[in-house]
Protein backbone atom coordinates (compact mmCIF):
# COMPACT_ATOMS: atom_id res chain seq x y z
CA UNK A 1 0.00 0.00 0.00
CA UNK A 2 1.38 3.97 -1.04
CA UNK A 3 0.56 6.11 1.33
CA UNK A 4 -1.41 9.01 0.16
CA UNK A 5 0.48 11.79 -2.00
CA UNK A 6 -1.56 14.77 -2.80
CA UNK A 7 -1.99 16.06 -6.00
CA UNK A 8 -2.16 20.01 -6.96
CA UNK A 9 -5.26 19.88 -8.18
CA UNK A 10 -7.47 17.58 -5.65
CA UNK A 11 -6.68 20.06 -2.42
CA UNK A 12 -9.89 21.74 -1.37
CA UNK A 13 -9.07 25.09 0.09
CA UNK A 14 -11.31 26.36 2.29
CA UNK A 15 -11.49 30.27 3.46
CA UNK A 16 -11.47 31.16 7.74
CA UNK A 17 -11.77 34.40 8.86
CA UNK A 18 -10.03 35.14 12.42
CA UNK A 19 -11.41 37.88 14.66
CA UNK A 20 -8.05 39.21 15.90
CA UNK A 21 -9.48 40.85 18.66
CA UNK A 22 -7.74 40.79 22.33
CA UNK A 23 -6.09 37.46 21.55
CA UNK A 24 -2.51 37.11 21.93
CA UNK A 25 -0.49 37.20 18.76
CA UNK A 26 1.87 34.31 18.93
CA UNK A 27 -1.22 32.33 20.10
CA UNK A 28 -3.88 34.14 17.22
CA UNK A 29 -0.21 33.65 14.50
CA UNK A 30 -0.07 29.47 16.00
CA UNK A 31 -3.10 28.91 14.20
CA UNK A 32 -3.23 30.89 11.32
CA UNK A 33 0.12 29.35 10.12
CA UNK A 34 -1.73 25.74 11.13
CA UNK A 35 -4.06 26.52 8.59
CA UNK A 36 -1.73 27.90 6.16
CA UNK A 37 0.31 24.88 6.11
CA UNK A 38 -2.77 22.71 6.40
CA UNK A 39 -1.76 20.80 9.28
CA UNK A 40 -5.07 20.24 10.86
CA UNK A 41 -5.86 18.18 7.56
CA UNK A 42 -5.31 14.12 7.16
CA UNK A 43 -4.17 14.98 3.66
CA UNK A 44 -1.33 16.86 4.63
CA UNK A 45 1.78 16.76 3.19
CA UNK A 46 5.14 18.35 3.98
CA UNK A 47 6.14 19.06 0.32
CA UNK A 48 2.92 20.23 -0.88
CA UNK A 49 0.56 23.42 0.10
CA UNK A 50 -2.09 21.47 1.26
CA UNK A 51 -3.69 24.63 3.31
CA UNK A 52 -6.35 26.79 3.55
CA UNK A 53 -6.82 30.79 3.23
CA UNK A 54 -6.74 32.78 5.88
CA UNK A 55 -8.37 36.23 6.47
CA UNK A 56 -7.36 38.37 9.97
CA UNK A 57 -9.47 41.10 10.74
CA UNK A 58 -9.06 43.65 13.56
CA UNK A 59 -5.09 42.82 13.56
CA UNK A 60 -4.77 46.64 15.21
CA UNK A 61 -7.05 44.99 18.45
CA UNK A 62 -4.74 42.39 18.69
CA UNK A 63 -2.87 41.90 22.21
CA UNK A 64 1.01 41.26 23.54
CA UNK A 65 1.56 39.97 26.98
CA UNK A 66 4.13 41.89 29.40
CA UNK A 67 5.74 45.32 28.48
CA UNK A 68 6.03 43.85 24.94
CA UNK A 69 4.74 46.66 23.55
CA UNK A 70 6.82 48.75 24.92
CA UNK A 71 10.37 46.64 24.32
CA UNK A 72 9.53 44.43 21.09
CA UNK A 73 11.19 46.01 18.28
CA UNK A 74 10.86 44.83 14.57
CA UNK A 75 14.42 45.40 12.66
CA UNK A 76 14.53 45.25 8.68
CA UNK A 77 17.47 45.81 6.58
CA UNK A 78 17.99 47.98 3.43
CA UNK A 79 21.03 45.88 2.35
CA UNK A 80 23.05 49.41 2.09
CA UNK A 81 25.90 50.03 5.06
CA UNK A 82 23.99 51.26 7.72
CA UNK A 83 20.98 49.88 6.47
CA UNK A 84 19.56 48.79 9.94
CA UNK A 85 16.24 50.31 10.04
CA UNK A 86 14.12 49.55 13.97
CA UNK A 87 10.31 50.62 14.77
CA UNK A 88 8.83 49.61 18.04
CA UNK A 89 5.94 47.48 18.20
CA UNK A 90 4.06 50.31 19.87
CA UNK A 91 4.17 52.63 17.01
CA UNK A 92 4.09 49.35 14.79
CA UNK A 93 0.95 48.51 16.17
CA UNK A 94 -0.84 51.87 15.55
CA UNK A 95 0.84 52.22 12.22
CA UNK A 96 0.79 49.16 10.56
CA UNK A 97 -0.58 46.28 12.70
CA UNK A 98 -1.60 43.99 9.69
CA UNK A 99 2.41 44.14 9.15
CA UNK A 100 3.09 42.73 12.82
CA UNK A 101 0.38 39.88 12.41
CA UNK A 102 2.43 38.90 8.82
CA UNK A 103 5.49 38.94 10.80
CA UNK A 104 4.55 36.52 13.56
CA UNK A 105 3.11 34.11 11.28
CA UNK A 106 5.74 34.12 8.54
CA UNK A 107 8.32 33.45 11.62
CA UNK A 108 6.01 30.23 12.14
CA UNK A 109 5.77 28.99 8.48
CA UNK A 110 8.88 27.35 6.81
CA UNK A 111 11.86 29.56 5.85
CA UNK A 112 11.94 27.99 1.95
CA UNK A 113 9.94 28.30 -1.12
CA UNK A 114 6.67 26.77 0.19
CA UNK A 115 7.06 28.76 2.75
CA UNK A 116 6.80 32.23 0.87
CA UNK A 117 4.26 30.69 -1.21
CA UNK A 118 1.79 29.68 2.17
CA UNK A 119 2.38 33.40 3.05
CA UNK A 120 0.12 34.70 0.38
CA UNK A 121 -2.75 32.53 1.28
CA UNK A 122 -3.14 34.98 4.37
CA UNK A 123 -4.62 38.40 4.21
CA UNK A 124 -4.46 40.87 7.12
CA UNK A 125 -6.47 44.19 8.09
CA UNK A 126 -6.56 46.42 10.45
CA UNK A 127 -10.21 46.77 11.36
CA UNK A 128 -13.39 45.09 11.02
CA UNK A 129 -14.03 44.74 7.04
CA UNK A 130 -12.04 42.53 4.53
CA UNK A 131 -13.09 42.09 1.04
CA UNK A 132 -13.20 38.33 0.70
CA UNK A 133 -17.38 38.32 1.45
CA UNK A 134 -17.27 36.15 -1.81
CA UNK A 135 -15.44 33.58 -0.86
CA UNK A 136 -17.95 32.92 1.88
CA UNK A 137 -15.12 32.56 4.65
CA UNK A 138 -16.34 30.56 7.75
CA UNK A 139 -15.15 32.04 11.26
CA UNK A 140 -12.86 29.92 12.97
CA UNK A 141 -12.75 30.23 16.91
CA UNK A 142 -9.61 29.43 18.83
CA UNK A 143 -10.19 27.04 21.24
CA UNK A 144 -7.46 24.18 22.63
CA UNK A 145 -8.94 20.52 22.59
CA UNK A 146 -8.17 19.11 26.29
CA UNK A 147 -5.66 16.67 26.75
CA UNK B 1 47.76 -14.85 -22.64
CA UNK B 2 45.54 -12.40 -23.65
CA UNK B 3 46.48 -8.92 -23.90
CA UNK B 4 44.55 -6.51 -21.84
CA UNK B 5 44.46 -2.94 -22.84
CA UNK B 6 44.22 -0.51 -20.17
CA UNK B 7 42.33 2.24 -22.12
CA UNK B 8 39.09 -0.24 -22.26
CA UNK B 9 38.62 -0.66 -18.34
CA UNK B 10 39.63 3.26 -17.83
CA UNK B 11 37.41 4.96 -20.19
CA UNK B 12 34.54 1.91 -18.67
CA UNK B 13 34.86 3.36 -14.96
CA UNK B 14 35.51 7.06 -15.86
CA UNK B 15 31.58 6.52 -18.16
CA UNK B 16 30.39 4.65 -14.92
CA UNK B 17 30.69 7.60 -12.86
CA UNK B 18 30.15 10.59 -15.75
CA UNK B 19 26.58 8.75 -16.20
CA UNK B 20 26.03 8.53 -12.27
CA UNK B 21 26.56 12.47 -12.03
CA UNK B 22 24.09 13.28 -15.07
CA UNK B 23 21.75 16.14 -14.12
CA UNK B 24 24.28 17.45 -11.03
CA UNK B 25 24.86 20.94 -10.87
CA UNK B 26 27.65 22.29 -12.86
CA UNK B 27 31.25 21.06 -13.01
CA UNK B 28 29.81 18.21 -10.93
CA UNK B 29 27.57 16.67 -13.72
CA UNK B 30 31.02 16.88 -16.51
CA UNK B 31 34.34 16.94 -15.15
CA UNK B 32 35.64 13.32 -13.46
CA UNK B 33 37.25 14.38 -10.84
CA UNK B 34 34.16 16.51 -9.19
CA UNK B 35 32.17 13.65 -10.73
CA UNK B 36 33.46 11.11 -8.91
CA UNK B 37 34.21 12.84 -5.82
CA UNK B 38 30.39 14.13 -5.82
CA UNK B 39 29.44 10.31 -6.96
CA UNK B 40 31.02 9.06 -3.40
CA UNK B 41 29.00 11.47 -0.82
CA UNK B 42 25.81 10.73 -3.20
CA UNK B 43 26.01 7.12 -2.44
CA UNK B 44 26.48 7.73 1.11
CA UNK B 45 23.36 9.86 1.30
CA UNK B 46 20.87 7.43 -0.64
CA UNK B 47 22.36 4.33 1.64
CA UNK B 48 21.61 7.05 5.37
CA UNK B 49 18.02 8.04 3.51
CA UNK B 50 16.93 4.71 2.41
CA UNK B 51 17.13 4.13 6.18
CA UNK B 52 15.43 7.73 7.18
CA UNK B 53 12.74 7.05 5.16
CA UNK B 54 11.00 4.31 7.61
CA UNK B 55 11.11 7.34 10.11
CA UNK B 56 10.31 10.17 8.09
CA UNK B 57 6.92 8.26 6.77
CA UNK B 58 6.12 7.37 10.67
CA UNK B 59 6.41 11.02 11.01
CA UNK B 60 4.36 12.22 8.68
CA UNK B 61 1.35 9.07 8.96
CA UNK B 62 1.52 10.36 12.92
CA UNK B 63 1.07 14.08 11.72
CA UNK B 64 -2.13 12.84 9.42
CA UNK B 65 -3.54 11.08 12.21
CA UNK B 66 -3.00 13.92 14.83
CA UNK B 67 -5.17 15.82 12.16
CA UNK B 68 -8.03 13.55 11.74
CA UNK B 69 -7.92 12.52 15.24
CA UNK B 70 -8.01 16.69 16.43
CA UNK B 71 -11.35 17.25 13.69
CA UNK B 72 -13.04 13.91 15.88
CA UNK B 73 -12.09 15.93 19.41
CA UNK B 74 -9.43 13.92 20.52
CA UNK B 75 -5.60 14.45 20.37
CA UNK B 76 -3.12 11.81 18.73
CA UNK B 77 -1.37 10.95 21.80
CA UNK B 78 -4.86 10.22 23.55
CA UNK B 79 -6.06 7.91 20.84
CA UNK B 80 -3.20 6.05 20.72
CA UNK B 81 -3.54 5.44 24.52
CA UNK B 82 -7.11 4.71 24.16
CA UNK B 83 -6.42 2.29 20.69
CA UNK B 84 -3.57 0.06 23.19
CA UNK B 85 -6.11 -0.15 26.01
CA UNK B 86 -9.14 -1.26 24.00
CA UNK B 87 -6.60 -3.98 22.57
CA UNK B 88 -6.89 -2.45 19.10
CA UNK B 89 -3.83 -3.23 16.96
CA UNK B 90 -4.04 -0.74 13.79
CA UNK B 91 -0.56 0.60 13.50
CA UNK B 92 -0.24 4.38 12.12
CA UNK B 93 0.57 3.64 8.45
CA UNK B 94 -3.66 2.10 7.98
CA UNK B 95 -4.48 4.92 10.19
CA UNK B 96 -3.44 7.04 8.22
CA UNK B 97 -4.25 5.49 5.32
CA UNK B 98 -8.21 5.58 6.87
CA UNK B 99 -7.92 9.13 8.02
CA UNK B 100 -7.80 10.26 4.87
CA UNK B 101 -9.67 7.71 2.99
CA UNK B 102 -12.01 6.38 5.22
CA UNK B 103 -13.29 8.78 7.69
CA UNK B 104 -16.01 6.89 9.30
CA UNK B 105 -13.87 3.88 9.80
CA UNK B 106 -11.66 6.42 11.55
CA UNK B 107 -14.17 7.87 13.65
CA UNK B 108 -15.09 4.53 14.85
CA UNK B 109 -12.03 4.11 15.97
CA UNK B 110 -11.96 7.10 17.96
CA UNK B 111 -14.88 6.93 19.65
CA UNK B 112 -13.83 3.09 20.81
CA UNK B 113 -10.43 4.51 21.72
CA UNK B 114 -12.41 7.26 23.38
CA UNK B 115 -14.71 4.19 25.36
CA UNK B 116 -11.47 2.87 26.70
CA UNK B 117 -10.06 5.40 28.18
CA UNK B 118 -10.32 6.18 32.35
CA UNK B 119 -12.90 8.31 32.67
CA UNK B 120 -10.89 11.06 34.27
CA UNK B 121 -8.60 11.47 30.66
CA UNK B 122 -11.35 10.57 28.60
CA UNK B 123 -12.50 14.54 29.27
CA UNK B 124 -13.34 16.16 26.15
Amino acid sequence: MRTYNPKPGEIERHWHVIDASDVVLGRLATHAATLLRGKHKPVFAPHVDTGDFVIIINAGKVALTGNKRQTKVAYRHSGYPGGLKQVGYDELLTKRPERAVELAVKGMLPHNRLGRQLIRKLKVYPGAEHPHAAQQPVPFEIKQIAQ
Amino acid sequence: MARVKRAVNAHKKRRTILEGASGYRGQRSRLYRKAKEQMLHSMQYAYRDRRDKKGDFRQLWITRINAAARANGMTYNRLIQGLRLAGIEVDRKILADLAVNDATTFASLVEAARAALPATEAAA
